[in-house]
C-alpha cells in the first residue's frame, strides 16, 4: 500500500465493479464488506498495482454471500482499457492499493468467485469476493502482466516467481533461445499451459512455431525437434528444483476437444408385445435393463404407459408376480386409505392448532385451483378431478410431513393422476417420483443450488465459452434453469411430450443427471443467439422462459444422448465430470485437494439415499445475531 | 441512495424502473402484471415457479418509464431465491386480495422482507405502494376493508394505495401509475437534497408539483 503522488498519469488497464472486499489488514477494516471496483493500474513510472476503492454501499455480508446475489439489473463493466483516466479519478488516496512488487502469491478459492493476495507472510494482504460473475478475467489479465506459477501443493494457489531468482532467468534464456515467443508473457503463458495440459500445450507451442515458419524469412526458421527438446529441457531443469506438474486448474482456458457430436435419431416406442415378451409366465420381467434401455431409445406407446410407468416409479418391483402385485395393490390402497383418514378426520381446533399443517393444506388449495386448468382432465369449475389432486397432495403431506408440499409438487402430480386415473395408483407412483426428485425441495434449496451448479460445472466442460459468458453475464449461477430444473420441464412442454420426456429420465439411461445434459442440449443450441445479442441477466433469463412451448423433446433428447457420448469419450473427461454422470473414475488422486467443493462432497449422499445432509456449499459465512432472529421469523414455519 | 439507482436517474428521456411485485401466494401477482402489460387475464393461469419479467412503457408527464416488472413465487421454501431479486428495485408493490385477510397480514412480512434484502438504508424513503387486489369482488367475500388498509399504509408511512382487480382490469393502470409518481416524488425530493442546483431538478420538481394530489398525503419521511 504504498504512496503514489496525485500528478501522476494512472492507466486503468483492467476494471472490475461489483467486488467486495472480504477481509484485509487493519487500516482497511472500515471498507471490509464493502463493495468496490478493482483495478490494475500502470503508473506512468511503470509501476503496477491492483487496486480497489469502494463505492459507497455498504452490504451485509448475508446478501453478498447469498449464491443469487449476483443480480442486479444494471450492466457491470468488466473491461481491459489502456486509456488514461479523467481527472476526477486522480484522488486516490482512498484506495486500497498493492503494489505487484509486494504480491507473491494469489490464490482462487470458491468456484472463482474468491481472490485472496498474499505477500509471503503468514497472514495473506486482502481477499476479494466477486459477486458478479467470478475473477476469471482479472487473473487472465494478471498473468499476462506477470509471470505466474501453479503451487505443487496448493493447485488453486499462484505463486508470482520472484524475477532476480536465478532459475527463473534460465527458462527466460530457454525461451529467448527458442527464439519462439517474442513477448516473455506469452512465453509463461504457454509454460503454464505446459504444466497443466501438457499435450495442448505443445500443440500450442507447436502451432505458433508453425506460424513463424510461414511468416517469412525475418524469422529463423526452427526445426520442431529442437523445439521440442529445448522446451523439453526447459521443463525439466525448472521442475526439478522447484515444482511439478499441477494437475487441474480452477478453470479450463483451452475448449477441450471433445469428439464430434454423433446423431441418435430416437427408436420406436416400447409396446403390448415386447412388453408381454418380457415377462415370464407368473408375470415377472426379469431383464429390466433391457426394457429401460428400449424406454431410454424410444419411449413407451401411450396405451401401455398406465402400466410401465408402475414399474418407472418403483411402486410395482420389476421381478414381482403377477399375484404378488395383486397383494402389493390391495396392500398398498389400505394404506393410502389410513393416511388419507389421518387428514380427513382432523377437526377444525386441531388445524387451527397445528399451524405447518394449516399452511400446507391452504398451499395446496391455493396451486390445485391453478394446475393444468387448461387441460380437459382439471377443467372447469368444481371438477373432480381437482379434488382428487387435492387429496393425494394431502395424503402426501401425512406420508412425508418433514417434506411436506412445495410449489412444484402439483405440477408433478397432475400427468401422473391424468393417465392413471386413479388415486391410490397415482399417490404411490407420484411417491416414487418425489423418492427421485425430493432434493428439488429441500426446505434451503440446498439441492437445487447443487444441481444449478452441477449444470454450471458440466456445461464448463462440454461449453467452455458458453460456461464463461454466463460467468461474465451474471448469469454463472444459471438460475435461469430453474424452472426447467425444479419440475424437470413440466413447464416448457405439453403434457403429451411431458409424459413421454419424463419415462426416458426414469429408466435412469444412459447416465446418472441425465437431465442436466438436457438443458446443456438445450443451451448450447441457444448459445448463438444468447451470445449474438449480448443477453445480459435479464434478458437470458427472459429468453430461457420464452423457450416454453418452443422445445422439441425428440430433439433435445438426440442431442443430449449425443453431448452424453462427447463428454464419455472425450480425452480430458475430469473425475468432477465422471462422478456427476457417475461414470467410473479412472484416478483416485484429484479428490485429495482440500478445497474440494461442496457438491463434490456430497454427491455420494444424493446418488445414495441422502445419508448426510449435503452442506451449504458458502463457507465463511457470518450470520449476526439480528439476522438469526429475522431469519427466524420469517421462516419459524418451517423449523 | 445506491449506486444502482444512481445510474437510472430520470436524466434521459426513457428511464428504466425495476418494479418488484410482492405478497402471498394467490393474491393476483401474476395476473397484475399481465393485465397491466399485455391487458389480459387468464382465468387458467398457473402459479408462478421461480422468477418470471416483463417489461412495459409507460408515459407520465412527457418521460417515458420502462417498467420492468419481477414477480416472484410467494412461497416461503423459494425465498432464497427470490430475494436477490429485490437489490437494485426502484418501486416495490405489496399486494394481497381483498377477500383473504391473511394475505393482508402479512405485508408487514413482506415490506421488512423487502427493505431487508434490496438493501435499503433505514429511514430512507422508499417507493412503496399497496395494492389491494380482486375489487371485483362481492362485498360478502370482502375481509379487508379499505379502512384497515389504509390504516396500515398510514402506520408504515406508505402514502400511495389503491385497490384493484385484475379480473376487471380496474385500476391496474393506476396503481403503477401512481407507483411512478411515488417514485419521482422521492426521487427528485433526493436529487434536491443531494444536488441543490440542476436545471432538471427544478424542471422535474414543476412537474410533481403540479400532480401532488395523485398521491395521498405526505408523510414519508
Ligand atoms: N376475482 C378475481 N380473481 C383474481 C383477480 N386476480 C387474480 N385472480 C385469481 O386469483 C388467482 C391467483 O392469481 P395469480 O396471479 O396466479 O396469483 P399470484 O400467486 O399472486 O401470482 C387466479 O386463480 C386468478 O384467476 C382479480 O382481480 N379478481
Ligand atoms: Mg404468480
Amino acid at each position: 500500500m504504498s504512496e503514489t503522488s496525485e500528478s501522476d498519469e494512472v492507466r486503468e488497464l483492467f476494471v472490475q465493479d461489483g467486488v467486495l472486499l472480504f477481509s484485509a489488514a487493519a487500516s482497511f477494516i472500515n471498507f471490509v464488506k464493502s463493495v468496490g471496483t478493482l483495478m490494475i493500474t500502470e503508473y506512468s513510472d511503470g509501476t503496477k498495482f491492483i487496486e480497489w476503492k469502494p463505492i459507497d454501499v455498504t452490504v451485509d455480508s448475508d446478501i453478498q454471500d447469498q449464491e443469487w446475489a449476483v443480480v442486479n439489473t444494471v450492466e457491470k463493466r468488466i473491461r481491459t482499457l489502456s486509456g488514461t483516466v479523467p481527472p476526477e479519478h486522480k484522488n486516490r488516496s482512498k484506495y486500497l492499493r498493492i503494489s505487484f512488487e509486494d504480491i507473491k502469491s494469489f490464490r482462487i478459492s470458491d468456484k472463482s468467485r474468491r481472490l485472496t493476495l498474499n505477500d509471503g507472510k503468514s497472514e495473506p494482504i486482502c481477499t476479494y469476493l466477486f459477486q458478479h460473475g467470478n475473477c476469471d478475467h482479472l487473473v487472465g489479465c494478471l498473468k499476462t502482466l506477470v509471470k505466474t506459477v501453479a503451487s505443487r501443493r496448493d493447485k488453486h494457489l499462484f505463486i508470482i516467481p520472484d524475477i532476480k531468482d536465478p532459475e527463473h532467468e534460465k527458462i527466460d534464456r530457454s525461451f529467448a533461445e527458442l527464439n519462439v515467443c517474442t513477448d516473455s508473457a506469452y512465453a509463461w503463458k504457454l509454460w503454464n499451459n505446459f504444466q497443466e495440459r501438457p499435450v495442448v500445450a505443445t500443440f500450442e507451442a507447436f502451432a505458433k512455431i508453425t506460424d513463424l515458419v510461414y511468416r517469412g524469412p525475418e524469422h529463423r526458421e526452427i526445426d520442431a525437434d529442437d523445439v521440442k527438446e529445448i522446451l523439453n529441457r526447459s521443463i525439466t531443469e525448472y521442475e526439478s528444483t522447484t515444482t511439478t506438474h499441477s494437475q487441474g486448474d480452477y478453470e479450463v482456458i483451452d475448449v477441450p476437444d471433445l469428439p464430434k457430436r454423433r446423431d441418435f435419431p430416437r427408436g420406436k416406442p416400447l409396446n403390448l408385445e415386447q412388453w408381454l415378451g418380457v415377462q415370464d409366465n407368473e408375470g415377472r420381467i426379469e431383464d429390466s435393463e433391457c426394457i429401460k434401455l428400449m424406454i431410454f431409445q424410444g419411449g413407451i406407446v401411450p396405451s401401455l404407459r398406465e402400466e410401465v410407468w408402475k414399474y418407472l416409479l418403483d411402486y410395482y418391483p420389476w421381478n414381482c408376480t403377477k399375484i404378488e402385485r395383486q397383494k402389493l395393490v390391495s396392500q398398498k390402497n389400505d394404506e393410502y386409505f389410513s393416511m388419507k383418514l389421518q387428514w380427513k378426520t382432523m377437526t377444525k381446533t386441531q388445524e387451527d392448532n397445528f399451524t405447518d399443517y394449516k399452511e400446507r393444506k391452504t398451499q395446496i388449495e391455493k396451486d390445485v385451483s391453478r394446475t393444468d386448468r387448461t387441460i380437459d382432465f382439471y377443467a372447469g369449475d368444481n371438477n373432480p378431478n381437482l379434488q382428487i389432486l387435492n387429496d393425494i397432495l394431502m395424503t402426501y403431506v401425512m406420508y412425508n410431513f418433514d417434506l411436506g408440499y412445495v410449489q412444484g409438487m402439483s405440477d408433478l402430480l397432475s400427468p401422473i393422476l391424468h393417465l392413471m386415473q386413479s388415486e391410490v395408483d397415482a399417490f404411490w407412483c407420484f411417491v416414487g417420483f418425489m423418492n427421485k426428485l425430493s432434493s428439488n425441495f429441500d426446505a434451503d434449496q440446498v439441492g437445487m443450488k447443487e444441481q444449478l451448479s452441477n449444470l454450471h460445472t458440466i456445461l464448463a466442460f462440454i461449453d467452455p465459452d458458453l460456461a464463461a459468458y454466463f460467468d461474465s453475464h451474471d448469469s454463472g449461477n444459471m438460475f435461469f434453469c430453474f424452472r426447467w430444473l425444479l419440475v424437470w420441464f413440466k413447464r416448457e412442454l405439453s403434457e403429451e411430450d411431458c409424459m413421454s420426456f419424463w419415462e426416458v429420465l426414469w429408466t435412469g439411461f444412459p447416465c446418472d443427471n441425465f437431465h442436466l445434459l438436457i438443458c446443456c442440449a438445450i443451451l448450447t443450441e441457444e448459445k448463438r443467439k444468447l451470445m449474438d445479442n449480448n443477453f445480459g441477466f435479464t434478458e437470458i433469463l427472459k429468453h430461457i422462459n420464452e423457450l416454453c412451448g418452443q422445445l422439441n423433446v425428440e430433439k433435445i433428447l438426440n442431442d443430449a444422448q449425443g453431448i452424453f457420448y462427447q463428454i464419455k469419450e472425450s480425452e480430458q473427461l475430469t473425475d468432477v465430470v465422471r462422478l456427476l454422470l457417475g461414470l467410473p473414475i479412472l484416478s483416485n488422486n484429484s479428490f485429495d485437494n482440500h478445497e474440494t467443493s461442496p457438491f463434490e462432497e456430497s454427491i455420494d449422499a444424493s446418488n445414495g439415499s441422502s445419508s448426510s445432509p449435503p452442506k451449504c456449499s458458502v463457507d465463511n459465512v457470518r450470520i449476526s445475531p439480528d439476522e438469526v432472529t429475522f431469519e427466524k421469523s420469517l421462516s419459524s414455519n418451517f423449523l | 441512495m445506491s449506486s444502482a439507482r444512481v445510474n437510472m436517474r430520470p436524466s434521459s428521456k426513457n428511464t428504466l424502473l425495476k418494479v418488484v411485485i410482492l405478497g402471498d401466494g394467490r393474491v393476483g401477482k401474476s395476473c397484475l402484471m399481465n393485465r397491466f402489460v399485455s391487458n389480459q387475464f387468464d382465468e387458467h393461469s398457473f402459479h408462478t415457479i421461480g422468477v418470471e419479467f416483463l417489461n412495459k412503457d409507460l408515459n407520465l408527464d412527457d418521460c417515458t418509464y420502462t417498467l420492468q416488472i419481477w414477480d416472484t413465487a410467494g412461497q416461503e421454501r423459494f425465498r432464497t431465491l427470490r430475494t436477490p431479486f429485490y437489490r437494485g428495485s426502484d418501486i416495490c408493490m405489496l399486494t394481497y386480495a381483498i377477500d383473504d385477510k391473511s394475505t393482508f397480514s402479512n405485508l408487514q412480512m413482506w415490506k421488512n422482507e423487502f427493505l431487508y434484502y434490496a438493501d435499503i438504508k433505514e429511514n430512507t424513503p422508499f417507493p412503496f405502494i399497496v395494492v389491494g387486489n380482486k375489487s371485483d369482488l362481492s362485498s360478502t367475500e370482502r375481509e379487508v376493508s379499505q379502512v384497515e388498509m389504509e390504516t396500515w399504509c398510514n402506520e408504515n408511512g406508505i402514502t400511495s394505495y389503491i385497490e384493484t382487480s385484475a379480473k376487471d382490469a380496474n385500476n391496474v393502470q393506476e396503481a403503477f401509475r401512481m407507483a411512478v409518481r411515488q417514485w419521482i416524488k422521492l426521487e427528485t425530493r433526493a436529487d434536491k437534497n443531494e444536488i441543490p442546483f440542476n436545471d432538471t431538478v427544478d424542471l422535474k420538481t414543476k412537474h410533481v408539483e403540479g400532480r401532488t394530489s395523485c398521491c395521498i398525503g405526505s408523510g414519508d419521511e
